[in-house]
């Protein structure tokens, strides 16, 4: 994965992250403020209900207050104190009252409780009701509710009680106004809202007899709970009744315990609010919240993207670049813009591929000189020695024309072959170095590297075993089927000729000289190893250098020349060695170079060389 | 002298101050039509006909009695019409009628010229046409007789004789029925029924026929006994629950139903007034166990007028009312017209407990000022309309 992708994909989950933290966020303040509305709406209309409900409550009231004082009752009053006074005559009045002044129940009750007129049932004239005569200042009592005993059974209604008073016996005038469906229609709410009402007319809870303003509820069961909690423990309270799984099924209904005079529960109205309306509403803004979001998300996708490729864009450069180094291209440069940490990145980057360059070029200068030093000192040092020679037979021609003139023809002709050989040796100095400095390119032709060994060893059979030296015993262990390999035949040949004359160098003392030749998946591998004294670890390093040699008599360029000539036939060379042991050396050669390799005789090569010790 | 002279004047000024208002009476004379209002619609006056409703039935005797000279032994008239002292002379199905006097009558040509009878007048109508003096005669229920009175309405009240009863169906027996029945019958206030429901117009009922009829009602208890009554109906268990039917139509029924119910209600019975659909005295035996297939009823209250002031017929023709409702009344009929076998065969239909007699209701008339010669009829007699003569003088 790129560092563009990662940095992608890291700006996605930090997008993702903060539009979903953002979103749930959201969310929740936004319930949180739709139910604190929703508490706060249902609390007005709580209040609202209330409010009409006292209402309603101070109409009763006054209603009955109204009849009490209205000059028929009064005249009941007058008639009904009188004594042995005929209550009979006003056995019907109640109903009519009650019809024109819009009551469910109206009772004419005299001073002793004794029922003289009953709208609601008539039949109950000359009973008693004798709750209205306890003592109670029903003037200041204001409507209460009340449980009722009715035809069709028991009921609850919203009571007042007014007296009329003459000279000492009371008219009562109790009215009011059944809780029923009726009293639920005539309130006035709000759309969404509805009231219910239970009656609290049995010891345990009867589903019918919770009602609406249309007749018994539906599923009435599912109160049962609330119901239940207010029958025990009465007290306002807040219930939710999911009716569907849909959320906007829910209602939150406020329960609202209605006690009678002696505080007995007599009804428990409910105030239900649909919350259709405000979960549609959350449902529109989760929407919309949704809506917000994906785009956001997609646009935080194209950002992202965006962002990423600008970020990365400076850092590709540097990774560019730095293949590029990789490579070999030092004069990369990348292109540095702003001043950011990206920007002094890039300044850095420059400034190390200059700083490489710079060392590089140093680096080469350096040992250029010192390659000029070396061969400068080869030179000199390969140069003193015939010179002195030279001097000093010149010298002896001087000395014989001057002292021994009868000798100079004899010393002539010694010197000047002494000259004549010193020049010779000078010329193959010379000669030497030229041809180093003038390493031809191989000419590449199917080679059968064991026929090289074998001419190469049969040339060197009589050195093996010379006269005054002790013997050196070449072993062969050439391998079979090896693969002609695409080489120069001469240059092999003269590779293998230094590397032998190189182990003999070694075995003064004489040794075995082994060669090895094996196929190696593609190449073919040549080892050499003597059983020579060895080369110390430093020798190893620096065997293959120009003009770098051990011995008293080399020019140190033997091993220079075979390292180039392999490395000319695309193959590598390695040494490996132990002092007091012996030394092999390893070449392998491909079968097909892949082209042809000059000879820079520089230090970049020399990384190349592999040395294990 | 002086002071013989003074007490002279004075007993001559007291004397004509008594005569003042003592005015010669009026002689009869003809003429003037009679207005005449009534409650039920009264579909057709021919006698083969039968109401549909005790209230149409009532008032179709009342109309047929006009026409029809002669009745056949079970009070239906026979013969033509028009044969009475009245003819038909307009009829407008349902709403008036007009009934011209009959110049040939044999018992001579009635005083009014004619009767307008206006029908499917409501009571209270007929209450305010009375005292409007847009009507002549009417018939007023006993209930409102006391406020028709208050109004200066004139009033004609006859003797009780129209007993209201709780009958208990004869298909609801069982061996518990008996204490039931005595249960209910116990626990019901006819004092106060009379007092407040009829507006004292009319008394408690205590037996089949009435004291003034025969003389022996006051053998039977009539006193409310609620005590009684809930140890009755504690013993009885399970405690069954009654339905009391009514006459839909009939708003007496109603109220001394919902009051029995109360009184009822009292003593611990578990008992239900119903209203059934309106039944007339023909299709009385029809109600019984089931009303109509529809409403199921234990009791009802049942309305049965007098067709005679005569003990033995009274009760004869009770018994044959009822028992199609009762269905057990195992009393045979009197057997002579002595008190004793009245009394005995009204004491063995009280004692079934079948039938809870209740009030005895009057007959309640409301009169112009103008009508003349007005006698109230007895039991089982029909209005005398042609008897009566119009003042002219008076105007009111």
């Amino acid at each position: 994965m790129t560092f563009r992708s990662k940095l992608f994909v890291n700006f996605m989950l930090a997008l993702l992250l903060s539009v979903g933290l953002v979103t749930a966020g959201v969310t929740v303040a936004t319930r949180r403020a739709f139910d604190e509305l929703n508490r706060q709406h249902t609390d007005a209309l709580v209040e609202q209900f209330q409010r009409e409900y006292d209402r309603r409550g101070h109409e009763v009231l006054n209603r009955v207050q109204g009849i009490a004082e209205a000059e028929p009752t009064v005249r009941m009053a007058i008639d009904l104190s009188r004594p042995n006074a005929d209550i009979s005559v006003y056995v019907n009045d109640a109903r009519g009252v009650a019809q024109s002044h819009q009551l469910d129940f109206l009772d004419f009750v005299g001073t002793d409780g004794s029922i003289i007129s009953s709208a609601e049932w008539s039949a109950r004239f000359g009973y008693k009701m004798e709750w209205v005569t306890q003592k109670e200042d029903w003037a200041t009592r204001g409507s209460f509710l009340m449980k009722l005993d009715t035809q069709d059974g028991p009921a609850v209604a919203l009571m007042a009680v007014a007296a009329v008073r003459v000279g000492d016996k009371d008219l009562y005038v109790v009215g009011g106004e059944r809780l029923g469906k009726e009293f639920l229609a005539s309130l006035v709410l709000p759309e969404n809202m509805r009231a219910l009402l239970y009656l609290n007319l049995d010891p345990a809870f009867q589903p019918a007899n919770l009602i609406d303003s249309t007749g018994p509820v539906v599923e009435a069961e599912r109160f049962e709970p609330v119901i239940e909690l207010e029958r025990t423990h009465p007290g306002s309270l807040t219930e939710k009744i999911n009716w569907t799984f849909d959320a906007a099924s829910a209602e939150i209904f406020h329960a609202i315990p209605k006690l009678g005079r002696q505080n007995e529960l007599l009804a428990v109205l409910l105030i239900g609010n649909s919350q259709r309306t405000v979960v549609t509403l959350q449902r529109h803004i989760l929407w919309l919240a949704i809506g917000v979001a994906a785009i956001g998300i997609l646009f935080g996708l194209f950002l992202s993207w965006w962002a990423a490729a600008r970020v990365t864009l400076p850092v590709r450069r540097l990774a560019a670049g730095a293949r590029e180094v990789s490579d070999g291209n030092w004069n990369t440069r990348v292109a540095v813009r702003g001043n950011d940490e990206i920007g002094q990145l890039a300044q850095s980057f420059n400034r190390m591929t200059q700083e490489l360059v710079d060392q590089r070029e140093r680096l080469i200068q350096a040992e250029r000189v010192a390659a000029w030093r070396e061969v400068a000192r080869r030179l000199a040092h390969e140069l003193k020695n015939p010179l002195f020679p030279l001097q000093t037979t010149v010298e002896n021609l001087q000395r014989a024309s001057t002292q021994n003139p009868d000798q100079f023809e004899e010393v002539f002709r010694e010197s000047t072959g002494i000259l004549l050989a010193e020049i010779e040796n000078l010329k193959t100095i010379v000669g030497r170095f030229s041809d180093f400095a003038k390493m031809p390119q191989p000419e590449l032709a199917p080679v059968d590297l064991n026929g090289i060994v074998r001419n190469v060893v049969k040339l060197f059979e009589a050195q093996f075993c010379a006269v005054g030296r002790p013997p050196i015993t070449p072993e062969l262990h050439l391998g079979e089927n090896l693969p002609t390999i695409q080489a120069d035949t001469t240059l092999l040949h003269r590779v293998i000729e230094n590397l032998i004359l190189n182990a003999m160098d070694a075995m003064p003392a004489g040794g075995i000289l082994m060669m090895r030749t094996t196929p190696n998946d593609g190449n073919v591998d040549f080892e050499i190893s003597d059983t020579g004294v060895g080369l110390t670890r430093e020798e190893a390093d620096r065997i293959f250098t120009p003009y770098y040699t051990t011995k008293q008599h080399g020019t140190g360029l033997g091993l220079a020349i075979v390292q180039a000539i392999v490395a000319d036939h695309g193959g590598r060379i390695s040494v490996e060695s132990e002092m007091g042991v012996g030394t092999a050396f390893h070449v392998e050669l491909p079968i097909k170079p892949p082209h042809p390799q000059t000879t820079p005789v520089v230090a970049e090569e020399v990384h190349e060389k592999k040395v294990e010790v | 002298m002086k002071l013989r002279l003074c007490l002279c004047l004075a007993t001559i000024s007291v004397v004509l101050a008594g005569a003042a208002p003592l005015q010669p009476a009026r002689r009869p004379h003809y003429g003037g039509t009679l207005r005449v209002e009534i409650g039920p619609t009264v579909q057709s006056l021919d006698p083969a006909v039968v109401a549909a409703g005790r209230e149409e039935a009532d008032a179709k005797a009342e109309l047929d009695a006009l026409l029809y000279q002669q009745r056949s032994e079970d009070g239906t008239f026979v013969g033509t019409a028009g044969s009475g002292p009245f003819r038909v002379a307009s009829w407008e199905l349902g709403r008036r009628a007009t009934f011209a006097a009959n110049q040939d009558y044999r018992e001579g040509r009635p005083f009014v010229d004619s009767i307008e009878i206006q029908m499917g007048r409501p009571a209270h109508d007929r209450v305010v046409d009375l005292e409007l003096n847009k009507t002549d005669f009417a018939q007023i229920p006993a209930e409102q007789a006391r406020q028709a009175t208050d109004r200066g309405v004139r009033i004609s009240t006859s003797q009780p004789n129209e007993l209201l009863a709780l009958v208990f169906l004869g298909s609801r027996s069982g061996k518990e029925s008996p204490r039931m029945r005595e249960a209910i019958g116990r626990c019901i206030d006819r004092a106060a029924i009379v007092n407040f429901i009829l507006q004292k117009e009319g008394e408690a009922a205590r037996g089949l026929l009435p004291q003034w009829s025969s003389g022996t009602a006051f053998l039977f208890p009539s006193e409310t006994d609620v005590r009684t009554a809930k140890e009755i109906w504690s013993q009885i268990s399970p405690s069954p629950k009654l339905v009391l039917g009514y006459d839909s139509a009939d708003t007496l029924e109603q109220s001394v139903a919902e009051r029995i119910v109360v009184n009822a209600k009292e003593a611990g019975i578990s008992l239900v007034s119903r209203a059934i659909p309106a039944s007339g005295e023909a299709s009385l035996g029809q109600v019984q166990g089931e009303t109509r297939g529809v409403t199921h009823v234990d009791a009802r209250l049942v309305r049965l007028r007098m067709p005679s002031p005569l003990p033995r017929i009274a009760l004869t023709a009770f018994i044959h009312r009822l028992e199609p409702i009762a269905g057990t009344v195992e009393s045979p009929v009197p057997q002579s017209a002595s008190p004793e076998d009245v009394y005995y065969c009204e004491r063995s239909i009280m004692n079934s407990g079948l039938v809870v007699p209740i009030v005895w209701m009057p007959q309640v008339y409301g009169l112009s000022a103008r009508v003349r010669d007005w006698k109230q009829p007895a039991a089982g007699e029909s209005w005398p309309l042609a008897d009566v003569w119009l003042d002219s003088t008076d105007s009111r």
